[in-house]
This record gives structure tokens, C-alpha cells and sequence, in this order.
């Protein structure tokens, strides 16, 4: 894979923006197996992963603590990693608008700069815990963009989480927390709470992306996780939900997001 | 400017490689001051200018010492900036085929992955010193893919400037015998840039441009001097320039200005071409 550091502009966030980007290329691996490969082939497009990191993380996580980048060059596939702060991918109530970066613009970007697909069926987006959430948050929002969506160990309860006291939520600054919701406290019923967001979604007719789920039993989250899945199943929506032994931790992730791959197709 | 800094696989060098790349994107200056900006919609490229370093260096150092995001933002113009160790910017008999990386491999390699025009009016190099030979050594191995190339204190005659590295009368970390298979016969061969000019305008190849500039209290003015003479009698098309100036960045950051000013840029996206494979 070729490992690209990227900083621009973006007119979204109306600040610079840092992504980590893979794109498939050729491996010493192909190099001295004398593979017959096809990385600059005009018109190749690959197929692009969106992935996201969760709270107290950046567009760094994804590559240093996984092997993603081999996964990926199994694949032929592209990942894209950019940064969201502790934003829960959100358009913040006060400050930057990720869902709107991330939904929207960064997807128009990478299709210009890059040769990545812009059909639906390739373009899918992940996250881990906060960033299962944006990826839900985000992909449901954006359906005609995003063909696929999964999240692991997703933090698919946000108001719920919010008011808990783990230290996921107990930990994040105040000021920061209040950046993010308008009224992180009454946010059921709006489009920021998943279960919501997914019924007015059915409710207005649009092509849902498919859906996965994955999440460790010994995991905090995992009460959510079952949660979400009784809702969505109530709602008639079909979700891939895979359960593992696992804590809330970059092992369980390593180890499924190989299974996000397995299942996207 | 959008930067990128790539690492990825050579199969030509056979090492893992890092390239520094700025395309151009709407930047905070043009919102601040209300800049009309018209950049890259589907099917328009951009030009691209190959930037190379000099002895001891590296592909960050042109992105480290200079404001070159700054002028070539000015000009839309993509920059790529690769590394090419001590090598002189050849195929090297004992080490690695920098040569060969830099005008096959790269060129295929960043066109795959950046909207980069591969038309040769669209696509430059200049280089700094050991660079600065460089970029003519691409240029004029393979003259069909470039339009035009900048020397800054270049090293263009290779001949002298192993002469005064091997008489102490300039450093230079260079291994003659790992570069060359006969490094003390280098005249009338392909790295020796008036020779080579001559070969290819023999084969009716038409040359790129050429820009060459020189502080005068550099310590590689007089080759530089006498450069252009030899470049001139071979043929080649030169715009010679000097300025009071050493071997040194405020030379190399004024003066790639004037290189980007020369060069005959569209300063501005470009119509993709039929290119090849």
C-alpha cells in the first residue's frame, strides 16, 4: 500500500484537515512473487473505506495500532482515515461541522485526488466506539453516498452514554461535551440518536446502506450494542450483529475489523 | 495547497520510498482575500513540476527550506519532490537505478494516483545543485516527457565537478566508484550532459528548455560559466542567468521563482490528455 500523510484546507471545518490515506499499490510481496499486477492501469478505480477512530483518538489510530494496511492490500481496497476530534462526527451544536466533512465533502475530495470509486455499492464507512457511531451517524444521513456500514463495538446509545457515568463519558472535558450537543440530555428523538435517525430514514423511503455490527460481550458498550439491535429488528431493519468475547480495546478491534472486510463484499 | 507525504514501495529501487506531493486546492488566503479561484473538476489535470535535492538531502528539504507550496499555489501547479540519496541521479553501477526510478517508475506511479497531466508540455523538473544536474539528466533522458528544466547551482558539468571534488576544491559525499562502473571516464557517456544533448539531438529528439542559474560567489560559478558555453555549443536551448548570491536556500528560494516565472505554465488546471497507459 502507499501510505499518504494528507493535510489541506477543507472548507467544511474552515480549518486544515489531516487524513491517513491507503491506497493499494504494488508490495514487495507482489515484487518477488513476480505477480502480474494492475496498480496503474488507467481508469482503476478501487473501492474506498471510510474509517473512523473513537473519542481521545486521530486519523493516526486506525494505522499504528492495527494491521489494517495488510488487510486492506488483501482487499484491493482504499481506506481513508481522517481526524474528527471528540466531535461524535457530528455537525457541532458549537464548532465544527464533521458530518458535513466527512459525509460530503471529504468523499468529493477523495474522489477528485485520488482514483477511488464514486459508486455507492464501493464506498463504505466504518468506525470504532465513537466512530461506530459517526459512521451510523454519517452514513445514514449521506445513503445515497455510503453503500455499506459497520461499526464496532459502536457507541450506538449516544444519549444514553453520554449520561452514564463510564469514564468514556465522565472523562470528556465539560466544555467540550457541550460543544458537541445542543442538550446532550434531551437528545432522544432527534437525528443524533441512532434509533431515530434510522426510523425517519425507513419513514421517508430512502435505500438504506446494508448494516454490520460487532461487539465484544465483556464490553461496556455491549448493552447498547443489544439495544440498538432490538430496535433495529423492530424497526424490520436487517443488521449483520456479530458478538465476540472482548473488552472495549484495540485487540477486539484488530481482530474484527477483519470481519467488517469479510463482510463488505 | 493539499500536501501529501507518501511512502510506498519501489519496485525499481527495491526499497520502501518517500515522495512529498502539493496539489492544488482552495487555501485559507483565497477566502481571506476574496481570490477568484477556478481548481481541478472532473477530466482537468494538472501540470507538474519534478523538484529535486541536492547532495546530503533529501525529498523534504525543497518543502523545508523554501515557500515552494507558496509559488506554485500561485501557479496551480502540482509539485513532487522525491529523494534520490547521494546517488547524482543515476542508475548507479554499485546501488540503487535512480535514474531509472525517477523518469519511468515515479512518473507512472503519481499519475496513477494524482490528477496530474502526463502530456510533456504539462510536466517539468529543476533541481538544486546535485539536483540541478539532475533535473537536466531527466530532462535530456527522456526528452519526449519533458517540457522544460530548471538548473539552480547546478552541478551540470559532472566532468569538472568530479575533478574539483577529487582536488579537495569542493565537498561532496559522492562515491564515484559505486555511482559509475568507470568513474574517471565519464566524459562522452550518457552522464555527461553535453555529450548526451548532442547523442539525443543527433537522433532528432527535440530537447527540453533549459534555465540555468548561478550566484556569482557560488563556489560552482565557473562551471557554471563554462556549462553554458558547452550547452550552448551543443545546441541547447538556454536561458543563462546569474545574480550575486552563494550556495546557499535564499539563493535557491528567490531563484526557483524566477525558474517558475520562465517556464511556460498554464497556471491553471489543464485539459486532460489521451494518455498513455
Amino acid at each position: 500500500m502507499a501510505h499518504i500523510d494528507c493535510s489541506f484546507y477543507s472548507p467544511s471545518l474552515k480549518k486544515n484537515a489531516h487524513v491517513i490515506v491507503f491506497l493499494p499499490s504494488m508490495s514487495a510481496d507482489d515484487y518477488l512473487e513476480n505477480r502480474e499486477v494492475h496498480y496503474y492501469d488507467k481508469d482503476k478505480k478501487y473501492p474506498v473505506l471510510y474509517l473512523l477512530h473513537g473519542s481521545y483518538g486521530d486519523c493516526l489510530d486506525w494505522s499504528l495500532r492495527t494491521g489494517i494496511e495488510r488487510y486492506a492490500q488483501d482487499k484491493q481496497i482504499a481506506v481513508v482515515m481522517p481526524s474528527g476530534e471528540n466531535s461524535s462526527y457530528v455537525n457541532m451544536a458549537h464548532g465544527e461541522a464533521y458530518q458535513t466533512y466527512i459525509g460530503k465533502e471529504l468523499p468529493e475530495f477523495m474522489v477528485k485526488m485520488f482514483p477511488v470509486s464514486e459508486a455507492r455499492e464501493d464506498t463504505y464507512i466504518a468506525g470504532l466506539s465513537m466512530g461506530g457511531y459517526g459512521a451510523y451517524r454519517i452514513g445514514l444521513e449521506y445513503p445515497e453516498t455510503f453503500g455499506y456500514i459497520a461499526a464496532l463495538s459502536g457507541a450506538m446509545d449516544m444519549p444514553g452514554l453520554l449520561c452514564s457515568n463510564v469514564a468514556h463519558a465522565q472523562k470528556m472535558p465539560a466544555n467540550y461535551k457541550a460543544a458537541v450537543y445542543r442538550d446532550h440530555h434531551n437528545m432522544a428523538g432527534t437525528r443524533d440518536d441512532l434509533p431515530t435517525l434510522l426510523k425517519e430514514q425507513l419513514e421517508a423511503g430512502v435505500t438504506l446502506p446494508k448494516l454490520y455490527m460487532t461487539c465484544g460481550t465483556e464490553d461496556f458498550i455491549y448493552p447498547s450494542n443489544e439495544a440498538f439491535y432490538g430496535k433495529a429488528c423492530e424497526l424490520g431493519v436487517q443488521v449483520t450483529y456479530e458478538k465476540f468475547p472482548g473488552v472495549h480495546g484495540w485487540d477486539y478491534w484488530d481482530a474484527h475489523i477483519k470481519d467488517v472486510l469479510k463482510w463488505l463484499p | 495547497m493539499a500536501f501529501f507525504q507518501v511512502n510506498f514501495f519501489s519496485p525499481t529501487l527495491g526499497f520502501n520510498t518517500d515522495i512529498d506531493v502539493f496539489i492544488p486546492t482552495p487555501n485559507s488566503d483565497e477566502i481571506l482575500n476574496k481570490k477568484k479561484s477556478d481548481y481541478f473538476q472532473k477530466d482537468r489535470k494538472y501540470q507538474v513540476l519534478y523538484l529535486l535535492h541536492g547532495a546530503y538531502g533529501d525529498y523534504t528539504d525543497w518543502m523545508r527550506l523554501t515557500s515552494i507550496e507558496k509559488y506554485a499555489q500561485n501557479h496551480k501547479l502540482a509539485v513532487v519532490m522525491p529523494s534520490a540519496s547521494n546517488s547524482f541521479y543515476q542508475d548507479m553501477f554499485r546501488g540503487s537505478d535512480y535514474l531509472t526510478y525517477l523518469t519511468e517508475e515515479l512518473p507512472k506511479f503519481v499519475k496513477a494516483i494524482f490528477p496530474i497531466s502526463g502530456r510533456r508540455e504539462d510536466t517539468f523538473v529543476a533541481g538544486l545543485s546535485m539536483g540541478g544536474y539532475g533535473a537536466v539528466r531527466l530532462a535530456f533522458t527522456k526528452p519526449e516527457q519533458y517540457a522544460a528544466c530548471a538548473s539552480l547551482s547546478g552541478a551540470i558539468d559532472i566532468v569538472s565537478c568530479k575533478e574539483q571534488n577529487d582536488d579537495g576544491s569542493i565537498e561532496g559525499p559522492f562515491l564515484w566508484d559505486s555511482i559509475f562502473e568507470h568513474a574517471d571516464e565519464i566524459e562522452g557517456t550518457d552522464a555527461d550532459l553535453f555529450a548526451l544533448a548532442k547523442k539525443q539531438k543527433a537522433l532528432g529528439k527535440e530537447l527540453p528548455k533549459v534555465f540555468q542559474t548561478c550566484g556569482t560567489e557560488d563556489f560552482i560559478y565557473q562551471p557554471n560559466v563554462s556549462a553554458h558555453k558547452k550547452l550552448l555549443e551543443a545546441g541547447v536551448d538556454v536561458t543563462y542567468e546569474e545574480h550575486p548570491g552563494i550556495h546557499d536556500w535564499d539563493y535557491w528560494d528567490t531563484h526557483i521563482q524566477r525558474a517558475l516565472d520562465w517556464m511556460p505554465l498554464a497556471n491553471n488546471s489543464v485539459e486532460a490528455g489521451k494518455e498513455e497507459k
